[in-house]
């Protein structure tokens, strides 16, 4: 009982703390403002987003089309707010499970050590060698477009972060003299890696994964803009992007660029703004 | 004649801290003198303001800190008087007097030291910043101080980085930077404490020895009783950013006045003392920095309070000659100062 | 610091072995005839199966794998790394066209976001809460929120469509050789790369100094009577550096994975460009050795900068 109520003593510190942070405030109503829209998109906007009108090609922004149409006829506002859609879902399916493919990594490799932890150690350090960008293309390459893919690539390649800060936190808790006085009492080795070692690392967890989530709708947009992200009828912010690739689009339709980058960038900083202010919350060394 | 025989006059300082919204008077109106030649000791626990006291004198205060009031007077060599407390931060006047002047060793050896640097020239730079020398002159004296200091090997030692030192030796370096300029005055902030207890002897003694040879005056802050029996001319007693007693080393130990002195006193073992005193603890423990007080600061844990404690602030009062002690006890005997 | 260099640079070896050992089973692994790599496909095509056979024997490709790895590993050492089914030219010599250009833009990259990343850091953390410091954390705010394609496009409009001061693409004019014939060309594309690196290490770098400068080292410099200054720059600036160089280290595979976009968005010859046209056209193993080539750029960078991490710090050098 008296455990239950420090836990939320805490939690409410930490939410008093979070709150005094301006910025982190202003992130997390951008946060809400963007997805809350998104999710909305049927509301905000009667056109489909992947409906191709050849009526009404490539038109500048009015009150009846708010940011203009593509050049297949298609309202870029709702391309926007559905796309927002994909993009958010993949970068925060991908940032979980790029985190808890890390996380339970760390684990094992810090708690067991050894040569479990030497070979986990290594293939994490040549993983990080290699330059993201071309790991994904060349998996795209192999497995093909689709979202499914694109996140299964985004989770195995995007693990080895995590793993690094949790296999450091484990390794300094292992320390402790209550893991010690844990075994002492015959608690197994996964019940005290996961039920007394892993909830030590959430703090770390939960920021990385909100960075994370940032990260790959960036990576989402830069591979999309190479043609091996998403497959070309999933609006998603990058592939929107995608379709100005060529100068003389650029120049017509900036509308089509601006656009979505701009939501990108809202979204991104929010997410930015919120995260920092997540970790100086959850940092128990800063007031 | 007061410039002659003082170096440093602290009157009525008073430093603020700003933490978060509050303001915490760290230092609540501190008054002292420094004698020429001589060794003031400020003594009392952590949190007592002797260490931000010493850091006001030197301008040193950390970005959330200011000297809100009261005067510190610098007397140089040659006669003429430096307000420290009016120069400002990280100032010109402020700067001409840090190193050249008055020089400071820290209590942390350990962090002292650039780790980017080697010894030699993080002394190196001391000098070539308040003197005209060329480098191999610079090098032989800095050499020299080192071997007086006990370093073994000081050629080699000289370019050496900073890791490669235990702690006392660390110290050893921090007591040549200080020294090198031949400073008037040497602020040592509690230079022992993070120390083993037989290289702490040692330091101290090396301090003593740089005092004796270059006459240098001495600010000594501690919260150990030993050391000030030692090397003290003078002492102050602080408490709660105030100084609760002042006097020389001999009115003090002799006839400790203020309560908290005796309890002080009586909490730590002097060599020399009666096998048969009992150390005593004092009661309580030091109030958070930010309380707001009605009265004297320490009437709560004090043994001989009385109601009137409680109401209203002590006023320093002049016993003897040299000697205050700020206490109610003792103001109707004595002379108000204050 | 002569024996730190021989121990980082021995260090290397294993990597770069493993490296190998990695690709030449990815290469062995994948779908399609051994033999088609190691001749270009015209003179592949040209060979009955009997033939076939008989040069397979011939260059040992039924040996066991051990042997053919050591075998193929001396080819490597040689500039033979098989020929490319798309383009039918050895990629050795494909990757030796393309590779000094890519090597060029992430050098000039990485060299830019340093001195701007350090200096406009330094200025933060120096003048905070200044109008130079809220300047500095806008721009390395937005640096970190836009994707760095956006970037280059908004550089092609500005300078080359409108402003017509730079090209907005390819690596020099033709029939002109040296570097000064390359600079334009390299000026957007070094500045869309540098964007990032340049955002994050401002941001580190202000945070590293704001760090350094409560340690108690600094209390020292500033009792000697140091001008501000001096305190900021020599005592400060050199400590605050030891942690930024780690966060450069990491982020050179992005730096160098990023040099696939920029090269796509300024047509620029490089190798990132190589591997996408190659992986369009369904050419795997020259997708595969670029990307294990760009891992050993990486490695080689990050070794350089450990070193120069090492210069700045005598614990790590001596330690």
């Amino acid at each position: 009982m008296t455990v239950q109520k420090k836990k939320t003593s805490l939690a409410k510190r930490n939410w008093q703390k979070f709150i005094r942070n301006r910025m982190a405030v202003v992130g997390m109503i951008g946060l809400f403002i963007i997805i809350a829209a998104c999710l909305a998109a049927p509301l905000l906007t009667p056109y489909d987003p992947t409906f191709i009108n050849p009526g009404i090609r490539a038109l500048s922004p009015s009150s009846e089309h708010l940011l203009g149409t593509d050049r297949l006829g298609r309202d870029i506002f709702a391309r926007i707010l559905y796309g927002g859609r994909w993009s958010i879902m993949i970068g925060v399916v991908a940032a979980m499970g790029a985190n808890l493919l890390g996380a339970a990594l760390g684990c094992i490799s810090g708690y067991y050590g050894g040569k479990v932890d030497s070979v986990l150690v290594s293939i994490q350090e040549m993983l990080s060698i290699f330059p993201g960008t071309l790991i994904n293309m060349l998996c795209i390459g192999f497995m093909g477009k689709s979202v499914r893919n694109l996140l299964l690539i985004f989770t195995f390649t995007g693990w080895p972060g995590v793993m690094r800060i949790v296999r450091g936190r484990i390794l300094s808790l292992k320390q402790e003299p209550y893991v010690e006085s844990c075994r002492a009492n015959g608690i197994g080795g996964t019940s005290i890696m996961f039920h007394h070692l892993l909830p030590n690392t959430l703090g770390p967890i939960i920021v990385n994964s909100t960075m994370n989530v940032a990260g790959y709708i960036l990576s989402e947009a830069a591979l999309s803009y190479l043609g091996l992200g998403v497959p070309d009828n999933v609006p998603t912010w990058g592939n929107i992007i995608n379709a100005a690739k060529r100068l003389d689009i650029v120049q017509t339709l900036p509308m089509l660029w601006i656009a979505p980058a701009a939501a990108i960038c809202l979204f991104v900083l929010s997410i930015n703004f919120f995260g920092d202010g997540l970790r100086d919350a959850l940092d128990p060394s800063s007031k | 004649m007061q410039e002659k025989e003082y170096i440093l006059r602290v009157q009525d300082l008073k430093t603020d801290f700003k933490v978060g919204r509050k303001t915490v008077h760290a230092v609540n109106g501190v008054t002292f003198d420094v004698r020429r030649g001589k060794t003031l000791c400020i003594v009392g626990e952590s949190g007592c303001g002797k260490s931000v006291t010493a850091h006001s004198i030197m301008q040193l205060l950390p970005p959330n800190g200011m000297i809100a009031g009261g005067s510190i007077d610098y007397y140089t060599p040659s006669g003429a008087c430096e307000t420290l407390s009016d120069y400002k931060r990280n100032g010109s006047r402020i700067r001409a007097i840090r190193g050249k002047e008055i020089s400071m060793i820290f209590q942390d050896p350990m962090s002292t030291l650039n780790p980017v640097y080697t010894v030699g020239s993080q002394i190196m730079e001391m000098l070539k910043k308040h003197e005209k020398v060329d480098r191999a002159e610079g090098k032989a004296r800095i050499i020299r101080l080192l071997g007086e200091l006990g370093i073994p090997n000081p050629e080699i030692r000289y370019d050496q980085y900073p890791h490669e030192f235990s702690g006392g030796m660390k110290q050893r370096i921090m007591i040549a930077i200080a020294m090198i300029c031949n400073p008037t005055l040497l602020i040592a902030d509690e230079p022992t404490t993070a120390l083993d207890v037989t290289i702490q002897a040692q330091i101290l003694d090396l301090i003593r020895r740089m005092q004796k040879n270059y006459g240098t005056s001495v600010i000594l802050i501690t919260h150990n009783m030993g050391i000030v029996v030692e090397v003290a001319d003078d002492v102050a007693v602080m408490y709660m950013g105030r100084v609760v007693e002042f006097g020389s080393v001999e009115q003090i130990f002799a006839n400790p006045m203020h309560p908290y002195t005796k309890a002080l006193m009586k909490s730590v073992p002097v060599l020399g003392m009666n096998k048969d005193r009992e150390l005593t603890v004092i009661e309580g423990t030091t109030p958070d920095a930010s309380t707001v007080f009605t009265g004297c600061e320490f009437a709560e844990r004090c043994e001989s309070a009385r109601p009137e404690c409680f109401q209203r602030f002590p006023k320093d009062t002049v016993v003897e000659a040299g000697h205050r002690v700020r206490c109610l006890l003792y103001e109707e005997g004595g002379k108000s100062n204050g | 610091m002569f024996k730190y260099i021989l121990r980082k640079l021995v260090a290397l070896l294993p990597k770069l072995l493993a490296m190998s050992i990695i690709l030449f089973f990815a290469l062995e692994l994948l779908p399609g005839d051994a033999l088609s790599r190691t001749m270009p496909p015209d003179q592949y095509q040209a060979l009955s199966e009997a033939q076939k056979d008989a040069a397979r024997e011939a260059l040992g490709l039924n040996d066991s794998p051990v042997i053919r790895y050591f075998r193929w590993l001396n080819q490597i050492f040689h500039g033979d790394f098989g020929y490319s089914a798309s383009t039918g030219q050895n990629i050795g010599t494909m990757l030796a066209g393309r590779l000094p250009y890519t090597i060029e833009l992430s050098f000039y990259g990485l060299l830019l976001a340093t001195v701007i990343g350090l200096v406009l850091g330094f200025l933060s953390a120096f003048m905070k809460n200044t109008v130079v410091d809220y300047f500095c954390t806008s721009i390395s705010v937005f640096g970190i929120s836009l994707p760095e394609f956006f970037f280059g496009i908004v550089f092609i409009i500005l300078f080359s469509v409108h402003l017509k001061w730079l090209p907005s693409g390819g690596r020099m004019p033709v029939g002109e050789h040296g570097f000064f014939s390359r600079v334009p060309y390299l000026v957007l594309p070094v500045m869309t790369m540098a964007i990032s690196l340049t955002a994050a290490l401002v941001r580190y770098t202000k945070n590293s100094m704001l760090d350094v400068m409560g340690k108690d080292y600094i209390k020292t410099a500033r009792s000697k009577g140091l001008r501000e200054t001096t305190v900021s720059f020599k005592h400060a600036f050199r400590n605050s550096l030891i942690p930024t160089m780690t966060l450069i280290v990491m982020r050179l595979p992005r730096l160098v994975g990023g040099s696939a976009v920029i090269e796509t968005v300024f047509n620029y010859p490089g190798i990132g460009n190589m591997a996408l046209t190659a992986l369009n056209a369904g050419d795997i193993p020259v997708v595969m050795i670029t990307t294990m080539t760009t891992g050993v750029m990486v490695l080689l960078s990050s070794t350089l900068v450990d070193i120069v991490t090492a210069m700045l710090d005598p614990r790590i050098r001596l330690g």
